[in-house]
């Protein structure tokens, strides 16, 4: 943990310094008097690349903590294969249309996150897709991509 | 308009048909949404943002929001109970004693004790935001700029002391909001920010993205990493109804609970959360019986939950006065009025007074119908727990990605929720507190004009924050407020490096 923690405080650092940058040169400060577009995203920097060099000040200084008692197994693979299907769906979404990426996105999730048995995963395929369709489209009158067959 | 005829015309309004059905729905949806382990208020609000747009009357939109709040705050206690899993951070506490109440076959009495305390509380504090909100938005009228910038900069900076969690994190994700508010078009000089060239984000993130994506979409992807199986403690709920002994064991801490939480609640940062973790010291150190504490003390329950429901009602002071949030709930709530076109503050009371009063109304209405709809639906919540995760997580994720995409109809919404999503879960991931990021995002162009306006009036000076008298206090107790946490971390950091006595 504490190791992913430095990374992060270096970025943070680094973002800070990039944002004064930016601030400065790109968005202009303007002076105390009139301050310019670039006067609060520089002070927002300059307090991200201290905050940044203080956590990592601090995290020199402490000990990493031992975790009490066995340690809860995580499956990391599963948000990171989550997050590209959400990637795919909302690409999807208007390439083929709301209704048949839906289901093949709640297929896919059932299948491949949740490693449902195939009757399982139809089933909440269908009636998830209908659910949501029956929610947005019906009752909301929310305008949803239409179905690449029918344009 | 004195308070009593403002509240006889908040109860015409929220007693129409339409609005307390949508009353109804926000308490029953918000309920059912909270039971579920893992998404809070915040989750839930910003789960059904989108739903305030095709709401067309502001009014409906924010009692039904408000509903959702308080129904989730009350929803969190049944997993505190039932399955040691507090729904909401403000339900920890309440696991403590009502998991072993639970054990004992006492869960129905811990249910409905929470569900007693919780409508007591909140109506304790709903009566002192009637009597107490109006003159304080009257104060409010006398804000200038200078005032506007000391008391967000204070109230932001209270939201990260108060959270609990590391300064030098929440401070971080306190500087990363305001920056996520500056994306897209300066406000004073018209210049465009941080977009690289983008054309969909010179107007900016959009609020919802911001709150699906951190609070909805991240808490989803954090929990799919977890192996952990959670079981519910028992089916046989016993008596709902508390006795007449429990009854005279709770009632003093239901009383204490409310005081508390209502005090609490009105500080920005100050919110649920310390609210209930302060009522269940207080009820250890002034019981007869502490020893009982920890071992299925009614108080341990009753207490903590009056205290979170008596702050959830009293945090809706300072953003109806001062139209600043408190905590991120309230942010969301905040973000679904100005999504409304009306702008929390000083001047609602004024300006759309049916807004005002409607919304306070409601909520005597609300927290009565969220007791006669926890009683006896006590036995559909706990069936509601037995819905697997698998399937909840896709029917979830659906929502949101169809509720982001139907704000603007533009799929570029989706993927700036994904954005922040990520950035949700990695903060999960690294323990930073996630709640000041939607408070900054909101208070960032709030923040920006009044610092800017300021030192405009002033001609570039500085002394202007503290020669007038309110923003001169609010600057001193900002002042105060950094030099005593800087104060107490050298003071920790110094405790940890003494050797050891041998």
């Amino acid at each position: 943990m504490k190791k992913y923690e430095r990374i992060t405080a270096i970025f943070v650092s680094l973002g800070g310094v990039w944002i004064m940058v930016y601030a400065w040169h790109t968005l202009k400060l303007g002076s105390i008097h009139v301050p310019d577009a670039g006067f609060l995203p520089f002070l927002c920097g300059a307090g991200l690349a201290i905050l940044g060099i203080v956590w990592m000040l601090i995290l020199q200084g402490t000990r990493e903590q031992e975790a009490k008692g066995p340690a809860e197994k995580r499956l990391w693979h599963r948000p990171v294969l989550a997050m590209l299907l959400m990637l795919l769906y909302g690409w999807a979404m208007e390439a083929i249309g709301y209704v048949t990426s839906t289901l093949v996105f709640v297929i896919a999730w059932q299948k491949v996150i949740e490693r449902e048995k195939w009757l399982k995963t139809m089933i909440i395929a269908l009636l998830g897709t209908f659910a949501m369709y029956a929610l947005f489209v019906y009752l909301l009158k929310v305008p949803i991509p239409p179905e690449f067959f029918a344009r | 308009m004195d308070i009593f005829a403002g509240l006889i015309n908040g109860f015409s309004i929220a007693l129409s048909g339409t609005n307390i059905l949508f009353c109804f729905l926000g308490a029953l949806i918000g309920t059912a949404i909270g039971v579920l382990p893992g998404l809070g208020p915040a989750a839930t609000i910003a789960l059904l943002l989108p739903m305030t747009y095709v709401i067309g009357s502001p009014v409906t939109a924010i009692i039904m929001m408000a509903g959702i709040y308080y129904g989730a705050m009350y929803g969190g206690s049944t997993t505190s109970i039932l399955l040691n899993l507090p729904g909401e951070a403000a339900s920890v506490v309440t696991c403590i004693d009502g998991y072993q109440m639970a054990k004992k076959g006492r869960a129905g009495a811990a249910l409905g004790i929470a569900a007693i305390g919780s409508f007591i509380a909140g109506t304790v504090a709903i009566v002192g935001l009637t009597f107490f909100a109006p003159p304080l938005a009257e104060f409010a009228l006398d804000f200038g700029p200078p005032e506007y910038f000391a008391l967000t900069t204070l109230g932001l900076l209270l939201a990260v002391t108060l959270s609990g969690g590391s300064i030098i994190k929440g401070l971080i994700i306190l500087f990363v909001g305001l920056l996520l508010a500056m994306v897209g078009l300066d406000p004073i000089s018209g210049k465009i920010r941080f977009t690289f060239g983008s054309i969909v984000l010179q107007g900016g993130f959009d609020f919802v993205t911001l709150a699906m994506g951190v609070f909805g979409l991240g808490e989803i992807l954090y929990n799919l990493e977890s192996t952990l199986k959670t079981e519910i403690v028992t089916t046989k709920l016993g008596k709902v109804f508390p006795t007449l002994k429990d009854w005279a064991d709770s009632k003093w801490a239901i009383f204490r609970g409310s005081v508390i939480g209502f005090f609490i609640g009105i500080i920005p940062g100050g919110g649920a959360v310390i609210s209930s973790l302060a009522s269940y010291a207080i009820e250890k150190k002034y019981s007869k019986h502490p020893e009982e504490f920890g071992e299925g003390a009614i108080q341990g329950v009753a207490g903590p939950e009056s205290a979170n429901n008596a702050a959830s009602s009293s945090s809706f002071i300072p953003l109806l006065t001062l139209g600043i949030p408190g905590n991120a709930a309230i942010a969301m709530i905040f973000a679904a009025l100005m999504i409304q076109g009306i702008t929390p503050g000083p001047f609602l009371v004024a300006e759309h007074p049916d807004v005002f009063w409607g919304v306070i109304a409601s909520m005597y209405v609300g927290n009565a119908m969220l007791l006669v709809l926890n009683l006896p639906l006590v036995g559909l919540w706990v069936q509601m727990l037995r819905v697997p995760y698998g399937i909840l997580a896709p029917i979830i994720v659906l929502f949101t990605t169809v509720g982001v995409y139907s704000v603007q109809n533009q799929v570029f919404d989706i993927y700036s929720m994904l954005f922040f999503a990520a950035l949700g879960y990695g903060m999960r991931k690294l323990n930073f507190d996630p709640a000041p990021l939607p408070l900054a995002f909101v208070l960032g162009p709030m923040v920006e004009r009044s610092l800017r306006q300021s030192l405009l009036i002033s001609g570039g000076d500085m002394t202007i924050f503290v020669t007038r008298p309110i923003s001169g206090t609010l600057v001193a107790i900002f002042i105060a407020l950094v030099i005593g946490q800087t104060f107490f971390f050298i003071k920790r950091k110094r405790g940890w490096k003494k050797p050891p006595a041998t």
